[in-house]
């Protein structure tokens, strides 16, 4: 097990632990630093090497690759569809779907050996939050306009008691806007962080159990612990993109 | 015997601190435990509608897990800084 200088909880060691040590200090510090980005930009690679095999040719009859990645597209389109309607679903599928696909993808490297969730640091949720902010409120101001936008986060006033209680309205939802994505990021954080302690914890308990052979081998007491990490994590990245598409649904504008 | 000083901050927090994780996770599973009953019981009802009520009950399900997971990493946080674990 590897542990930091300051005394921290026990985590699995990944590629970059590994290698780092026998690197020159300046390019293992670099690693070490910009460990999650690293890692972050490995998954997309992957997903997105994957995904571009599964779509090169693409057939009416579909083949295996393209047929698991259109599962996952119309899975996706039936969920967003659902809370949003027919066609705003479709115009905010490829944000809402390319979250979901991410934030899943980075939630299971943590089980794949030699790679790490890079969603277990509250930069890297924060950061995912962050855009889902940007994007919710951009939305809300280019289909409501600014005027619009702000009648909306008013509380849309109608007559006297609602120009009275404009303010408060007003205070309240804007406190809510930021509280929302913040909550966004921590929900996730907090369960992927999880998750990655309870499995360095187990696995650093199993080592100890046959570290009087001096074997390099351990009881993988964390057996257990990965059925629960792989619900939780797609549980998760569900709950997120759940979250943003009902957070989009609120902010556009009814229709008729 | 040498002279064993007593951090009392250490020992109040590392008493409090997991009784009031524990709490958290007593009310959340009370709520919990509240949702799944009330999607099962609707599920019973109208069984082609499970799928839609499974989404909604997951979704009202994370939301109360997430109240825990703020105590989870405030409990976390005091351990790391204040009790370094």
């Amino acid at each position: 097990m590897t542990e930091t200088a300051t005394p921290h909880l026990p985590e699995i060691p990944n590629l970059i632990t590994l290698v780092a040590p026998h690197l020159p200090h300046r390019i293992g510090h670099f690693l070490h630093t910009w460990e999650d980005p690293i890692f972050a930009f490995t998954i997309v690679a992957g997903v997105g090497l994957l995904v571009a095999i599964a779509a090169r040719k693409l057939a009416l009859v579909p083949g295996r690759g393209q047929a698991l990645a259109e599962t996952v597209v119309e899975g996706m389109d039936q969920m967003i569809c659902g809370i949003l309607g027919k066609e705003e679903g479709r115009r905010y599928l490829p944000f809402v779907g390319t979250l979901f696909v991410f934030i899943l993808s980075m939630n299971l490297a943590g089980l794949v050996p030699g790679l790490k969730s890079p969603t277990s640091k509250i930069t890297m949720t924060g950061a995912l939050a962050f855009c889902v902010f940007c994007y919710v409120q951009w939305t809300g101001i280019r289909r409501r306009g600014i005027g619009g936008y702000l009648l909306h986060l008013m509380g849309e006033p109608q007559g006297l008691f609602g120009w009275l209680f404009a303010p408060i309205m007003f205070f309240v939802e804007v406190i809510g806007a930021v509280v929302k994505p913040v909550s966004l990021a921590a929900r996730l954080f907090g369960n992927i962080m999880a998750e990655d302690i309870l499995l360095g914890v187990f696995v650093m308990l199993g080592t100890l159990f046959l570290a009087w052979s001096h074997l390099p081998v351990g009881i993988p007491l964390h057996l257990p612990i990965i059925p629960l990490v792989l619900i939780f994590s797609l549980v998760q990245a569900l709950v997120f993109t759940l979250l943003s598409t009902v957070y989009i649904a609120i902010v556009l504008p009814h229709e008729g | 015997m040498e002279q064993a000083t007593v951090d009392w901050a250490k020992v109040a927090l590392s008493s409090t601190l997991p009784l009031t994780l524990a709490l958290a996770a007593m009310a959340s599973a009370s709520g919990l435990g509240k949702a799944v009953t009330a999607a099962m019981e609707a599920m019973g009802r109208q069984p082609e509608a499970a799928a839609k009520i499974q989404l909604a009950m997951l979704l009202g399900c994370a939301l109360i897990e997430a109240l825990t997971i703020y105590a989870l990493i405030t409990v976390i946080l005091f351990g790391i800084g204040f009790l370094k674990v």
